[in-house]
């Protein structure tokens, strides 16, 4: 099992740190408030790739109904501070802990069953989702959307602008990394490997593969949902469009781009996606068809996803310089080959 | 019931795709979109009459069924199922979004000279259109069934899906199987799109709608059995349409969404499944 380490290979403190200043200092650099509103984005978009990740990179699942996940933490905060009065702040665990209800609920049932069928069942949580928060008027006002939820704030500290915002969301980037990190280089994170390249061996070990599978899940929606949360209160509407199946695709889109299985792919996948979104806002419909051009492309003749141009970069400048190295021909994201993943 | 076959033929294709090929087309619903599309082009531009079109259109997305098979789902065949998913929905991506660029986001209708027609079968009254989406849909899977279980071609397709290096092996050209297994997959979707198209409105994100009640069908009626896809798409038109009446319209969407969980949780091989090892 070529178990995967993007993070200890990159992860020399050194480059790590680096990173994080660089990212700290990004919207002084930024200039103007729609550039720093992009870096938000970003952010955003980072978190929860990061945390569909776990279901696609750590688990090996296909999930279609991360974005339903993301609607129901916005929405449970954004319920709660404009109906029942409460801060934000409180909203934020509060969606959540909905979100992993839903997600403890949903997994529960749906990771029963594993490949395309997985896929077709989350697909269709996420609509069941989707049609009660467009029908639901009297608690989701229905298409129209809730307006006016009040922006985030930590006492006197307000999350009404970009850059504060930016900031509390790679806060969070950075704990999900760390998590994310911490989880595979641990015995849960090694029981999270071991069923993705084999489920019944992994069994065989006493690795209990439903309850590894429900953890993962669960986690994952629990950070889907307080990123749906802030996306609540820093966009301050939201309609049921967000758990639509653009936006599943979106984030499929942003995670497979830039390498599942990976700590930084996600990062980097937001990234890309939302550097493309914005220059090619001119192209209009043309936008999709570029995404899903790099999203086919990707899987077929990039299956790590641009992380692994690094890694294979690596490999080759390697097998110059020292030892004929690797075979090149080794997939560098650890994801199950056909063989790995069969038998 | 109407809809209910028209949800069968879409099904069939999905479910052939998936038994013969072992492949899960999530493109299946943009090429029934495209039938549709191909069917109003050449209705209103060639000024052609609405059957000649229709077969046309049939004929045109099985062309597409092939050139999508030949540089996707073919190459990948020894992937990970997970790549193939991917690979597929990139590709339903591609399409919608390319429709939206070509034919423009404005819903349009197919023009059929039954659509208009009431026709009085008893108490119930139906218009033209729709007889004809049952009858045609009827013909089309009896043409199916009587190919796959009697022709030469047939017998090649259903060794492949027990065993496809078996069948290489006894001299079947597999990748002809897989070619043609995908232009009548497509081309039954097309055919759907076509027949369809008159009693709705177009637009070039249908293909999405398409393909969820495809595997709603495809799950119910357990992946890879065709007769399974036929008594589950029947069965999923006439509880939507009874749910649509009695419950909610805005909910009857959810129904079917419903229907699957629940088959999946209590039988997740389908109801019609042979148990046919699905890992």
């Amino acid at each position: 099992m070529n178990t995967n380490s993007h993070v200890q290979s990159l992860g020399q403190p050194l480059a790590v740190a680096g990173g994080i200043a660089a990212l700290a200092v990004l919207p002084f650099l930024a200039g103007n408030a729609y550039l720093e509103h992009l870096l938000v984005l970003w952010m955003l978009y980072a978190l929860l790739a990061l945390s569909l990740n776990i279901v696609i990179g750590y688990l090996g699942e296909l999930t279609f109904g991360h974005a339903a996940f993301v609607g129901v933490g916005a929405y449970t905060s954004a319920i709660l501070s404009t109906q029942l009065g409460l801060p934000p702040l409180l909203g934020l665990p509060l969606a959540g802990l909905v979100a992993a209800a839903f997600g403890l609920v949903i997994g529960y049932a749906a990771l029963r069953v594993v490949g395309p069928q997985f896929a077709i069942l989350t697909l269709g949580f996420g609509a069941i989702l989707f049609t009660i928060t467009n029908h639901w008027v009297d608690l989701t006002r229905g298409p129209m959307g809730i307006t006016d939820i009040p922006p985030m704030a930590i006492g006197p500290l307000a999350f009404d602008s970009a850059r504060p915002t930016y900031y509390l969301v790679l806060a969070l980037v950075l704990a999900t990394a760390w998590l994310c990190h911490a989880l595979v280089t641990s015995r849960t994170g090694r029981a999270f490997l071991a069923v993705r390249e084999n489920a019944p061996l992994a069994a065989s070990l006493g690795i209990n593969v439903f309850h590894t599978k429900l953890l993962g899940f669960v986690a994952a929606t629990a950070i889907a949902g307080i990123g749906g949360a802030i996306y609540a209160h820093y966009i301050r509407v939201i309609t049921p469009d967000i758990m639509g199946v653009h936006n599943v695709a979106a984030l499929i889109i942003v995670v497979i781009i830039g390498g599942r299985g990976t700590i930084l792919g996600p990062i980097l996948g937001a990234l890309v996606y939302i550097g493309l979104l914005e220059s090619l806002r001119v192209a209009g419909p043309l936008r999709m068809v570029i995404f899903a051009a790099l999203l086919t492309g990707t899987v077929v003749f990039l299956p790590g996803g641009l992380v692994s141009l690094w890694q294979r970069w690596r490999n080759s400048h390697r097998s110059e310089t020292a030892q004929p190295a690797t075979p090149a021909g080794l997939p560098p994201t650890g994801f199950p080959s056909a063989e790995g993943g069969a038998k | 019931m109407v809809n209910g076959m028209a949800y069968v033929l879409i099904a069939t294709g999905l479910t052939l795709v998936f038994g013969v090929l072992r492949i899960v087309n999530f493109a299946h619903g943009e090429f029934y979109m495209l039938g549709a599309y191909i069917t109003y082009f050449i209705g209103t531009m060639l000024g052609l009459d609405y059957i000649a079109a229709a077969a046309i259109s049939a004929v045109v997305v099985a062309g597409l069924g092939i050139a999508a098979n030949r540089l996707i789902f073919w190459p990948l065949r020894r992937d990970h199922e997970f790549t193939i998913l991917l690979s597929s929905l990139g590709l339903a991506l591609l399409i919608a979004n390319g429709g939206e660029l070509l034919f423009g986001a404005d819903p349009k209708y197919v023009e059929s000279p039954f659509a208009d027609e009431i026709l009085d079968i008893g108490t119930v009254t139906l218009t033209q259109q729709r007889v004809l989406v049952f009858a045609a849909a009827v013909v089309a899977l009896i043409a199916v069934y009587l190919f796959i279980r009697y022709s030469r071609f047939g017998k090649m397709m259903r060794a492949t899906a027990q065993n496809p290096d078996g069948a290489a092996l006894t001299g079947i050209n597999i990748k002809l199987v897989h070619a043609y297994t995908f232009a009548l997959a497509c081309g039954l979707a097309a055919l759907s799109g076509a027949l369809v198209g008159p009693t709705v409105m177009i637009f070039p994100t249908i293909g999405n709608w398409a393909v969820l009640k495809g595997f709603i069908v495809v799950i119910m009626g357990g992946l890879g059995s065709v007769t399974g896809a036929l008594f589950a798409g029947l069965l999923l038109g006439v509880i939507e349409s009874l749910g649509g009446g009695y419950i909610s319209l805005g909910f009857m969407e959810a129904i079917g969404y419903a229907m699957i969980i629940a088959v999946l949780l209590w039988r997740p091989n389908g109801l019609f499944s042979t148990a046919r090892g699905l890992r």
